[in-house]
């Protein structure tokens, strides 16, 4: 056997490796059950800090900000107490979570969730199932941040 | 022995930390000043993130889904959270019409190890690769006027929306109830 023909072996090999690789890259995974507490967030403002620091934009300081960016199809994430955010693709009956009711409901909502988790390339998704305990906001962060943005409240919110 | 050369740089290549990549090149994006924003310009399919990662593709890309990037160069999956319009919007309107094609897009990724943003994306602007011109991703808000007739008017979506306002009026501005956070706002506005 030539040299020429070791390396087209290999050439073969390598790419039907390659191929199976990208093919098992490309379909669904296995996703992992958990059970996770965390916070409903926006992730836009959360991840951008467009609005202000992370601290600033959970919890009652940034609620109505929060309404509109799941009414507006900002995707929702599910922020742990130790940081870690999941995407959410699907809560309980729907996966329309881009603009959907059931997302907008559980704006700034400290949650329990059980469901499935997956993770590419750096980002965590989950996919709930059930949510086992809804807290509602039990980050009261606006005693210490104000409203954010300020304007979310309108000058003719109450009247005088 | 290119060929095997070439091959072994592509089975290395997912090794690459992503957020050292650099996809700048010919990007017009807008600067937002966000931390850790980079223009990015990139070829990706516009895919359902459900039926990619899950395999729930009996509706892939129904009406409703989010939607993701996977970007052609290195198979990473970009997460859009925005468009370009500046009023609390995703980029799901946008991108639907893409479902299941090959785009390129240009924008600015988020990169912040500190609070875990990588490969989060905001999308500016969208063109098939058989297209020339550019559509800027500012579709949300024409989409919402056509889907809402009853709260048309002056004054932005966000405020007329009738989800929110109605979330807004039982559950109060900070989500805690009218009249648990009436003292706050009124202290918030200067009204006594």
């Amino acid at each position: 056997m030539t040299r020429c023909g070791d390396t087209k072996r290999i050439g073969a090999a390598l790419a039907a490796m390659l191929s199976a690789g990208f093919a098992a890259g490309a379909s669904a995974q296995d996703g992992e059950r958990i059970t996770v507490e965390g916070e409903i967030i926006d992730t836009w403002c959360y991840y951008s800090g467009v609005m202000g620091g992370p601290d600033a934009v959970v919890g009652s300081a940034h609620h109505t900000c929060a309404l509109w960016c799941s009414a507006g199809g900002i995707p929702v994430g599910l922020l742990t107490p130790e940081g870690e955010v999941y995407m959410v693709l699907k809560l309980p009956g729907t996966d329309q979570l881009a603009g959907g009711d059931t997302a907008l409901n559980l704006a700034s909502h400290t949650v329990t969730a059980e469901g499935l988790a997956y993770e590419r390339d750096g980002l965590r998704y989950i996919l709930v199932e059930t949510v086992v305990s809804d807290q509602d906001i039990t980050n009261l962060n606006h005693e210490d941040y104000g409203v954010v943005p300020g304007f979310a409240i309108p000058d003719d919110a109450v009247e005088q | 022995m290119r060929q095997l050369l070439t091959i072994l740089s592509l089975i290395a290549a997912p090794a690459v930390p992503t957020a050292a990549q650099d996809f700048s090149d010919g990007s017009e994006a807008s600067e937002w000043g966000l931390f850790g924003e980079q223009k990015a310009r990139f070829e990706a399919a516009v895919v359902d993130p459900l039926c990619l990662l899950a395999g729930a593709c009996d509706q892939e890309c129904a009406p409703g889904r989010q939607l993701a990037l996977e970007r052609q160069a290195d198979g990473v999956l970009v997460m859009p959270l925005k468009n370009r319009e500046t009023v609390f919007s995703g980029a799901v309107a946008d991108l639907a019409p893409y479902c299941g094609e090959t785009v390129e897009v240009d924008g600015l990724l988020i990169e912040n190890p500190e609070i875990g943003a990588t490969n989060v994306y905001q999308v500016q602007r969208i063109r098939r690769l058989s297209e020339e011109e550019w559509t800027e991703t500012n579709r949300f808000t024409e989409v919402w006027a056509r889907e809402n007739p009853s709260v048309a008017g002056e004054g932005p979506w966000f405020r007329r929306d009738p989800r929110v306002t109605a979330e807004i009026e039982e559950e109060g501005w900070l989500g805690l109830g009218p009249e648990a956070e009436d003292a706050f706002v009124r202290d918030w506005l200067g009204v006594e």
